[in-house]
């Protein structure tokens, strides 16, 4: 039977705030950053130009059905080889975006298609112009459709932020490991790290419901998030 | 039948019109949707499209501002052409209020806000003024208890006449009217076809598809009736209604003023061949 120990770890737990706030710091940036390609990309799906269109349909279709580890390792080890280095925090960073705004990018389709496009037309019919027409129409739709599974993809940030470890980036996951490769008592980290996950990605859905009850007062959202 | 609701504008209306219609074509792939169009409406003019579903008369609307492509001929509205993709077609749009069947108001906007979005982003007003000039739009549609409410809180009725100041908070030249009543239920009918009457009265053109004949009548300059892709008859709404001369618009009106117009109808329906004799 195993032997179940925390106090081993303790002496390592001062270490843990810096390696979250890490986490905590590229999940929201790698969410903002992929965010904006997402909405663009999802825009650039609907234009009238086959360019735009093919341009963000493979992107989609490559990113999306490359494993994360593959694009970090590509970024990170691969790109050197061309004479283009990142630090391992910007690789990171970059693969973590590039990943989450392939599926940034379905989701706000998904939300686009759901738009009635009566909504392009009775806006169009008031002289609106497109940017008008997306800016205060569409996107206030869309972001309200695509709100559930945006706060999914939030949590799928958080979790493809502990692969950023192997660029060298000291995230909660790389505390887990070295604190588990000093004491020996990886059970007892890996249970700790899980919990740490856990609280994050609830304190990043907690976040997105007061947010969400804050941006959508229409009697149409029905309070549910 | 006289026509009480006559424009003030109809005596120096007749000179230039407001929109010009010329041998519009409109096809979707093969089928030809719009076979030829060519008519004119004056400034003032309340003129109602009328005819079987199927016939062109949404899609026509939809041309004249420019959602759709158009294949043949020509569409002018206040002198200039209209073209679906030409970098114009934002100014005339802004000249043309357009109601539709679905009301398509923004659901993520109050009953205001969906009047003010258009006057403040497009014609830069401040949201003062415009939020101002939209209580007054309600108090014209009976709607001013209702400005903060969502559309999903309202009735279709109450939706349409939000949908109707929402169009005229652009002071638009000219209003078309898509089936404004063919998604209402039927109590709520009569307090939009009420607000369309006051407008017309005004002296508003208005271009209205409808199946109301009551209306069409009673509110109507001047009557189309469309089939197959051709307007088959031109004239006063009561010409139209009680003395139609193409056996298409008899077989027609019979069918929709139903039975008691049925039975006290000039021709029995059932042997008018379905084609267009008249052409």
């Amino acid at each position: 039977m195993y032997d179940f120990y925390l106090p081993d770890v303790y002496p390592y737990l001062h270490k843990l705030p810096a390696a979250l706030w890490v986490t905590i710091e590229i999940s929201i940036l790698a969410t903002l950053l992929s965010s904006i390609m997402g909405v663009f990309l999802a825009i650039m799906r609907r234009s009238d130009s086959k360019v735009l269109r093919g341009v963000s349909t493979t992107y989609v279709e490559v990113i999306r059905n490359m494993p994360l580890v593959v694009l970090l390792y590509l970024i990170f080890l691969g790109l050197p080889a061309f004479g283009i280095v990142f630090s391992g925090y910007v690789s990171g960073l970059i693969a973590l975006t590039l990943n989450s705004a392939a599926f940034m990018t379905e989701i706000f389709r998904a939300g686009l298609i759901a738009v009635p496009s009566g909504q392009f037309e009775a806006a169009q019919s008031q002289g609106m112009s497109r940017v008008t027409v997306y800016r205060y129409v569409i996107l206030p739709q869309v972001l309200r459709t695509s709100y559930a599974p945006y706060g999914n993809q939030v949590i799928g940030v958080v979790m493809g932020s502990s692969i950023m470890m192997i660029a060298t980036i000291e995230e909660v996951t790389a505390w887990m490991y070295n604190t588990g490769a000093v004491t020996y008592r990886y059970f007892e980290v890996f249970v700790v790290a899980g919990i740490v996950y856990l609280i994050v990605c609830q304190m990043a859905n907690v976040a997105r419901i007061m947010i969400g009850k804050a941006l959508f007062k229409s009697a149409a959202a029905g309070g549910k998030w | 039948m006289p026509n009480n609701l006559k424009s003030p504008n109809d005596a120096a209306a007749q000179d230039e019109p407001i929109l010009k219609v010329e041998g519009l074509v409109k096809r979707f792939g093969d089928t030809t949707v719009i076979k030829e169009l060519s008519f004119e409406v004056q400034p003032g003019q309340v003129v109602v499209l009328v005819g079987p579903s199927g016939t062109g008369k949404s899609t026509f609307l939809r041309c004249v501002n420019g959602l759709e492509d158009i294949q043949g001929g020509k569409i002018i509205f206040e002198g200039e052409e209209v073209k679906a993709r030409h970098s114009n077609i934002t100014a005339i749009r802004r000249r043309i209020g357009m109601i539709f069947q679905n009301f398509n108001l923004y659901p993520h906007l109050t009953a205001v806000e969906n009047v003010t979005l258009a006057p403040v982003k497009v014609l830069k007003e401040s949201p003062e003024s415009a939020k101002e000039r939209a209580m007054e739009l309600f108090r014209k549609v009976r709607l001013e208890h209702r400005a903060t409410a969502y559309p999903g809180e309202m009735s279709g009725g109450e939706q349409q006449r939000v949908a109707i100041a929402r169009a005229l908070a652009m002071n638009p030249a000219l209003m078309m009217f898509d089936e404004p009543t063919s998604a209402l239920d039927p109590e709520t009918v009569g307090d939009v076809l009420a607000v369309m009457e006051e407008l017309a009265a005004e002296g508003r053109t208005m271009l209205v598809v409808t199946h109301e004949m009551a209306f069409a009548d009673h509110v109507g300059d001047r009557m189309l009736f469309m089939d197959g892709g051709y307007v088959v008859e031109d004239g006063p709404p009561s010409e139209l209604l009680n003395n139609p001369k193409n056996d298409r618009t008899r077989q027609f009106v019979n069918s929709v003023l139903k039975p008691e117009a049925a039975m006290k109808g000039t021709a029995d329906s059932s042997e008018v061949p379905p084609n267009i004799a008249a052409r």
